[in-house]
């Protein structure tokens, strides 16, 4: 096993005549966290889209530990290790938040075939899907419809789907998005916690969480990397305040 | 609630079982078609209700089903032990083949179904040396297994109903399973799904050809219960007639579709008798359920209960 989690190598997505991703390349050491931070428009969602299989690129590699997975379907990335959440909150609602979990936590192994004994038969993921929801603040919620949790919990569930699928690389798009201050806090300390064999990726706004939590920042503007440092060097960079603040 | 729900079971399988004696042979007759349509409607079900797939092509494994049968029994004098069985086989075959419909989804996904059931009509229809043109396949004898025949309708009847009860204890099973969880997750967010690492398309098509093969069953209980078989079984209408009963019963459950068969079949039956239009009868009844009870009548039952419910609480 090689000590880069993730490479990207000059990937570039166009739809119809804009080039979302204009020739990104990214190197992620095993354990570390990165964070991408950008204006609106700048192609996070859209770079992170390529990287987990989501969207096919138009150019360019992605190697997850020296191995080329461009052309592996999304399910089979995560099969070998990606794990995700999204920008827009996508949970099942219509099933409780058990069931939710018991998908994300059959979806990497065999079982999920599985049709002649009841879910409910595997003691092991009642227990893991216990387990996790406490973890991520939800304990005694399992049998709630997904779609009768406030939003922030469903937040908070976006993120413990995620972890079932035992991510070894876990790309977080903007996994406080539409939150209060204390629900915020709360998400990124959680986060924070993660143990450090989980590479961390990471789409945030809010510069005080980002920097906060990152190794090291990648600034993105225009679909190309601008800049890519520690978060003191980024907070110092005069051309990443032109970005996010216009010119003076 | 769970005692409730087994007195209701018990009343229920009672009456099923005395409806041969006390009702006559009219009766009996109707309601085994129910079974055996609210099977086929089951299977419409198993995609629609749980994955969300829109197919209007279950008619073709019905019939593709019954005329293997038929034609085995009647021209080779094939025994019912390989001719059901080789039924069930021919329908899940060809689903095989139509599961490939799962690249597709939404509107282009139906339109496809609708095409693939013209084709198995069209050649139901027209290939008539083989199937008997619009004659059919007749004389189809009651399935017998060695020296265990069927030798009546009524006893026949109770065969079927062993059949529909040991279907929908396997459906509650699968209903409950990852298998049949990982189809609602699909119909839910397949996008999502997609990330917990689900091939989503596999899993559908493993839906497909299983609901595909229930079907066939359904169609071979059909040709025993119909003695004989014409290309009426593999037309549009048969596919449309079996999603809408289960859209009439409630989708996403087991006994929907059949109240939706009884509902259907039943009024259709006695309407007919005294109104010719009756099949503007059964497009009002749509349209209102479309419009007022989408989720059917177990959705009706659901929110009587609830109300009924809500009431016993406030009167201590």
């Amino acid at each position: 096993m090689s000590n880069t989690a993730l490479e990207v190598g000059a990937l570039a997505k166009v739809f119809g005549g804009l080039a979302a991703v204009d020739g990104v390349s990214l190197k992620v050491a095993a354990g570390e966290r990165r964070v991408l931070i950008g204006p609106n428009g700048a192609g996070k969602t859209t770079l992170f889209h390529c990287i987990t299989g989501t969207l096919k690129p138009t150019s360019g590699q992605v190697t997850l530990f020296g191995r080329d997975v461009t052309r592996l379907a999304e399910y089979s990335r995560t099969a070998l290790g990606m794990g995700r959440t999204f920008q827009i909150t996508n949970v099942f609602p219509d099933l409780t938040l058990g069931e939710n979990l018991a998908l994300a936590i059959v979806g990497t192994d065999r079982r999920k075939w599985v049709l002649h004994r009841p879910m409910q038969a595997y003691a092991d993921v009642r227990r893991q899907a216990l387990e996790s929801l406490e973890r991520v603040g939800l304990a005694g919620r399992a049998d709630q419809p997904a779609k009768l949790v406030s939003y922030g919990e469903r937040r908070q569930l976006e993120l413990a789907l995620a972890l079932n699928t035992r991510p070894k690389v876990l790309f977080l798009d903007e996994p406080c998005a539409g939150l209060s201050p204390a629900e915020r806090q709360r998400i990124s300390q959680m986060i924070g916690e993660l143990p450090r064999d989980i590479t961390l990726l990471m789409i945030e706004h809010d510069m005080d969480v980002a920097l906060g939590l990152a190794d090291r920042v990648t600034v993105l503007h225009q679909g190309r990397v601008i800049l890519e440092g520690s978060p003191d060097e980024v907070r110092a960079n005069a051309q990443v305040r032109d970005v996010y603040f216009g010119h003076a | 609630m769970d005692r409730g729900r087994a007195v209701l079971a018990a009343v229920a399988l009672a009456a099923a079982l005395a409806l041969p004696s006390a009702a006559g042979p009219f009766w009996t007759g109707l309601v085994t078609q129910m079974y055996i349509f609210g099977l086929l409607a089951l299977s419409v079900d198993l995609l629609l209700g749980h994955a969300g797939l829109f197919s209007l092509t279950h008619a073709s494994f019905f019939a593709v089903s019954a005329y293997t049968v038929a034609i085995l029994q009647v021209r080779y004098a094939v025994p019912t032990a390989l001719a059901a069985p080789a039924g069930i086989l021919a329908g899940t075959l060809l689903a095989l083949l139509f599961g490939l419909a799962v690249r597709t989804r939404g509107v282009y996904f139906i339109l496809i179904t609708i095409a693939f059931g013209y084709v198995v009509w069209g050649v139901a229809h027209r290939w008539s040396s083989f199937t008997g043109g619009d004659n059919g396949v007749t004389n189809v004898p009651f399935p017998a297994l060695g020296a265990a025949a069927i030798t009546s309708h009524t006893q026949y009847y109770y065969l079927v109903l062993a059949a529909v009860i040991v279907c929908g204890l396997g459906y509650r099973v699968f209903m409950r399973s990852p298998f049949g969880l990982g189809l609602r997750g699909i119909k839910a967010s397949e996008s999502r799904m997609q990330s917990l690492g689900f091939r989503t398309s596999a899993h559908l098509y493993a839906a497909f050809v299983l609901s595909g093969a229930l079907a066939s069953f359904a169609g071979v209980l059909y040709v025993y219960y119909n003695k004989f078989v014409n290309p009426v079984a593999a037309s549009f209408p048969v596919s449309v007639e079996a999603a809408l009963m289960a859209i009439v019963g409630g989708t996403g459950t087991i006994i929907g579709p059949f109240l939706g068969a009884a509902v259907v079949l039943g009024l259709r039956n006695w309407v007919s008798s005294f109104f010719e239009l009756h099949a503007a009868v059964m497009g009002a009844v749509f349209i209102a359920t479309v419009l007022w009870a989408p989720q059917g009548l177990v959705g009706i039952a659901g929110r009587l209960r609830a109300r009924f419910g809500k009431a016993k609480e406030r009167t201590p």
